[in-house]
């Protein structure tokens, strides 16, 4: 029992981690895109000032395009920052109400640069009402993770992926739309970490009706602190 | 003479202002914003030297260096990258790239490597004209 607990905290610990590592790389590509534009903004200042040295008169348009150059990449890299921030305080409590749709656009945000290396476009279309639930923050943006990474896995030629939120019958669903059909193993033979990361969040991971929707859904009641079991997803342990 | 160099990087703000310093130091530089674009400039020009991102959308770096050097084998390619893992190093420079470097990399540096690359390229050229004026040679029997 005590050797199962520990697998399972092992499984999900190992899948949060592998998360947290993919989206610091990505960050930090992102960051070092910014701090190259600097560097070159910063050369061509310095290239600038020894031809002024020599005589050459800088044009102040020249000065004003450099400045507002960097001014551009310091408010990127703050907005990258920014959600880096809010991410990382994501596993501050192992339990919280959050605002789903906020936490929807906070992981595609972070998906945004993986997406657009397949030529895929992300957009979350929020609800017509807030929807809110209490849950484990950091397990469900591991699972939204997880299953975009499905759908984008399956959207080869690119196109936009649609986040969609809605209540039915006292489920929350969250639909990831793909521009393709997935297929319909998508949802079965899930790895061990995947099945228990839907067991520790109470949630279901099922193919939408027109067959290009992969849904979460997230259960009849709200997610059990981690470590208490609940209703698995429709896959298998292995 | 001057190398013709193509920059292929999908971050156009740093590919702006690198192509600028570069001509600014008389260099030939054109650049293009995706593999697809750069590949499209490559077969339309007669570039000495590409300078080629990792990472970019649709098509990565390594799968446009492997192209580059399959159909043009004596171009050559130094890759800027923000970050390369030891595993992607070792393919790129499998793959016949010439070196890679980390943005943010400073222009001295770049320079010096595409220096490098023209002097390997001709080196090339030069000797495969040698070999093909050694071939006529014997072949006509003089």
């Amino acid at each position: 029992m005590g050797g199962a607990m520990s697998e399972h905290a092992d499984h999900l610990g190992t899948q949060g981690l592998q998360f947290f590592g993919k989206v610091s790389a990505s960050i930090s590509h992102e960051l070092k895109n910014v701090l190259a534009v600097l560097n070159e903004n910063a050369g061509l200042m310095e290239d600038l000032s020894f031809a002024a040295e020599r005589g050459k008169a800088i044009a102040p348009e020249q000065l004003q395009r450099i400045s507002g150059n960097f001014s551009r990449q310091i408010r990127r890299a703050d907005a990258i920052l920014k959600v880096m921030n809010r991410f990382a305080h994501s596993v501050d409590h192992s339990r919280a109400r959050i605002d789903l749709t906020e936490l929807t656009t906070l992981v595609a945000t972070l998906a945004g640069r993986l997406a657009a290396m397949r030529n895929i476009t992300l957009d979350v279309i929020p609800p017509a009402e807030d929807i809110t639930w209490e849950t484990n923050p950091f397990l469900l943006e591991n699972l939204i993770w997880l299953s975009l990474e499905k759908v984008m896995a399956c959207s080869e030629g690119g196109g936009a992926v649609r986040f969609r939120l809605a209540k039915e019958a006292g489920e929350v669903v969250l639909s990831i739309t793909a521009p393709i059909q997935l297929p319909a193993d998508l949802v079965t033979n899930l790895p061990a970490g995947q099945v228990q990361l839907l067991s520790a969040l109470a949630a279901r991971l099922v193919l939408g009706p027109t067959g290009s929707e992969l849904e979460i859904r997230l259960g009849c009641r709200e997610s059990p602190a981690v470590g208490e079991e609940a209703t698995g997803g429709e896959g298998k342990k292995g | 003479m001057t190398a013709r160099i193509l920059l292929i990087d999908d971050e156009t703000a740093f590919l702006e202002i690198l192509a600028e310093r570069m001509k600014a130091r008389a260099m030939q530089v054109a650049t293009a914003s995706s593999a697809q674009e750069g590949l499209e400039k490559i077969a339309a020009g007669n570039f000495d030297v590409v300078v080629l991102d990792l990472r970019m959308p649709e098509v990565d770096g390594l799968q446009t260096l492997q192209t580059l050097k399959e159909k043009y084998p004596a171009l050559e390619v130094i890759l800027l990258t923000g970050h390369a893992t030891v595993k992607e190093s070792v393919a790129a420079i499998g793959l016949g790239a010439l070196d890679i470097l980390e943005k943010p990399a400073d222009l001295d540096a770049l320079t010096e490597k595409i220096q490098i690359a023209q002097a390997k390229k001709m080196l090339i050229v030069e000797q495969r004209a040698q070999a093909r004026v050694k071939e006529i040679v014997v072949g006509k029997g003089w």
